[in-house]
């Protein structure tokens, strides 16, 4: 790594506290170069999602740095936060898709609600749907599609923009087994065409398969970070899990 | 022009509009009476504006003559009256014929037979330039050898002021909370419009839409509601005017009507404007509160 070169996500000790007193973050600092593929793990609550969301500025730390792609995130103005959105694609566990629009539609709508010419949908979105393997379903509703379906729909609405950095908040969490498989499949090939993805999950079965950056969250607090890792700390020392 | 977008913006709008229909048409109702009833407010202003004008302009001075003058003195008279300044036109009233004004004027309501001697004084007539010229005119003419008092409307002209200016007052407050109240709804209405989209609106900022944009189909979802309230009421007031009127003139024949009543035209687009304006001012109010993030 070039030392001039900054890192494309940057926390520098930050830590985030909810108005009710909880403390989400607690000193946090991270570095994730352009072009990696991490998995966020650790318990329910433990400060995934919190993290993911100073990302997208959908939070504001109580202290410490944010800088996406270079910019200070943690000191915005309101007024920039869509330029951010832009360049920061968000996939959720409920996929979050709008029920009386198409699959077509759902993903057109990220870029004509950021005032895109039609031209631009019009080569956007089928090359986007094409990605995800849904350029067949593009007519059909959420409701009349599986879940995998959904969530690829949901992927191809976080990339529409051309964003540099996915961030998938349990993108797996609803999904059976074989079809965790084909989204993972799926991110991995994303990743391989140049954007950052960082995914937070409990899925052992994944992390373990998949065995990439894998930085674990305690109570607030990253207490591990290992290239190659897997779920539980330490198995990469070859440890064997039962069951 | 980019057709895809329009398309797209009107979709939104019009999703916005048909969501809540039922919130949709009591918010246009509301309007539609308070715009209503600031235009009927409006229409009478201007009437009575051009009633009291009219009114005004019919103020004259009555100078009434010392008993005794002969003719030439009298019309000696009514040329220096002519002469003074502000004075427009004088008529000159001799007793016998002020007489048989009062009898024809009073016919039918008092026993003018009963009148054996005339108790009125030849009178000057005079009618001033201005209305505001009518004290001054009064003063000179007083001055004048040979005139014994002089008489104007002062007080009923000060009384109708008086009571215009009231009534104005009252009405404009009754407007007022009109108003307030329909952009109470409105503005009730598209917060509802917002709630009911607010996964959308959740949407919209997760990929980068601006708040602008956000906003916009809901200040247009907002000024339909208002510009189709204030043709309703338009729309009404053009139906009191034709249907309304005549009959309303037939029952209060007292008050003098104007020839000229106030156009119709110029204050069907000002009502307009206010219903664009209060629907477009209350969507951006709420819209406003779900943005903040």
């Amino acid at each position: 790594m070039a030392l001039e070169e900054a890192a494309l996500i940057e926390l520098r000790s930050v830590s985030l506290t909810y108005p009710n007193g909880v403390r989400a973050l607690d000193a946090v600092d991270l570095k994730i170069e352009k072009g990696e593929f991490i998995f966020l793990v650790g318990h329910s609550g433990t400060g995934k999602s919190s993290l993911l969301r100073l990302l997208y500025r959908e939070q504001v730390p109580s202290a410490g740095d944010v800088r996406v792609d270079g910019i200070a995130v943690h000191r915005m103005r309101a007024g920039a936060i869509p330029r951010l959105r832009r360049n920061v694609g968000v996939v959720f566990q409920d996929f979050k898709l709008l029920s009386g629009k198409t699959v077509w539609e759902n993903v057109a709508f990220a870029l004509q609600v950021t005032g895109a010419r039609t031209k631009d949908v019009m080569r956007q979105v089928p090359r986007c749907l094409d990605l995800v393997g849904l350029a067949q379903k593009s007519r059909m509703f959420p409701h009349e599609l599986s879940g995998g379906e959904q969530q690829r729909t949901a992927i191809a609405r976080a990339l529409v923009n051309n964003p540099k950095i996915l961030l998938c908040d349990e993108p797996t969490g609803n999904l059976d087994p074989s079809t965790t498989t084909e989204i993972m499949e799926l991110l991995q090939r994303i990743n391989t065409k140049g954007t950052t993805v960082v995914v937070a999950t409990h899925n052992q079965a994944v992390v373990d398969r998949m065995r990439k950056r894998v930085i674990r969250l305690e109570n607030g607090r990253i207490v591990g970070d290992e290239e190659r890792g897997f779920y539980f700390l330490g198995l990469g020392q070859g440890q064997v899990l039962s069951g | 022009m980019d057709w895809g977008k329009v398309k797209f913006f009107l979709g939104e709008v019009f999703a916005n509009l048909t969501r809540n229909a039922a919130m949709q048409i009591t918010a246009i109702g509301t309007v539609a009476v308070a715009i209503a009833m600031l235009g009927a407010f409006l229409f009478v202003q201007r009437t009575a504006a051009a009633v009291s004008d009219q009114a005004l302009q019919q103020i004259e001075v009555s100078a009434f003559l010392r008993d005794g003058l002969d003719a030439k003195a009298d019309s000696a008279l009514a040329a220096r009256v002519t002469a003074l300044p502000g004075v427009a036109h004088v008529t000159y009233v001799p007793k016998a014929q002020g007489l048989k004004q009062l009898r024809d004027k009073l016919q039918g309501e008092v026993d003018t037979s009963l009148l054996t001697t005339n108790p009125l004084p030849d009178t000057l007539r005079i009618q001033a330039k201005h209305v505001a010229d009518v004290p001054g005119v009064a003063t000179a003419v007083k001055t004048l050898p040979g005139v014994v008092d002089v008489h104007y409307g002062a007080e009923t002209v000060q009384k109708l002021m008086r009571l215009l200016d009231v009534a104005q007052r009252i009405g404009l407050a009754v407007i007022v909370l009109l108003v307030l109240a329909s952009f109470q709804i409105v503005s009730n209405t598209i917060r509802l419009t917002v709630y009911s989209r607010r996964r959308e609106i959740s949407i919209m900022q997760l990929v980068g839409a601006t708040n602008n944009y956000i906003r916009l189909p809901f200040i247009a979802e907002g000024v339909v509601a208002g510009v189709l309230g204030a043709a309703i009421a338009v729309a009404l007031l053009l139906v009191a005017q034709h249907e309304l009127l005549p009959v309303v003139a037939q029952l209060v024949k007292f008050v003098p009507f104007p020839t000229q009543l106030p156009d119709l035209i110029p204050l069907a687009f000002q009502l307009l404007g206010v219903g664009a304006l209060v629907g477009a001012i209350a969507s951006w109010v709420s819209v406003g509160r779900y943005l903040r993030v």
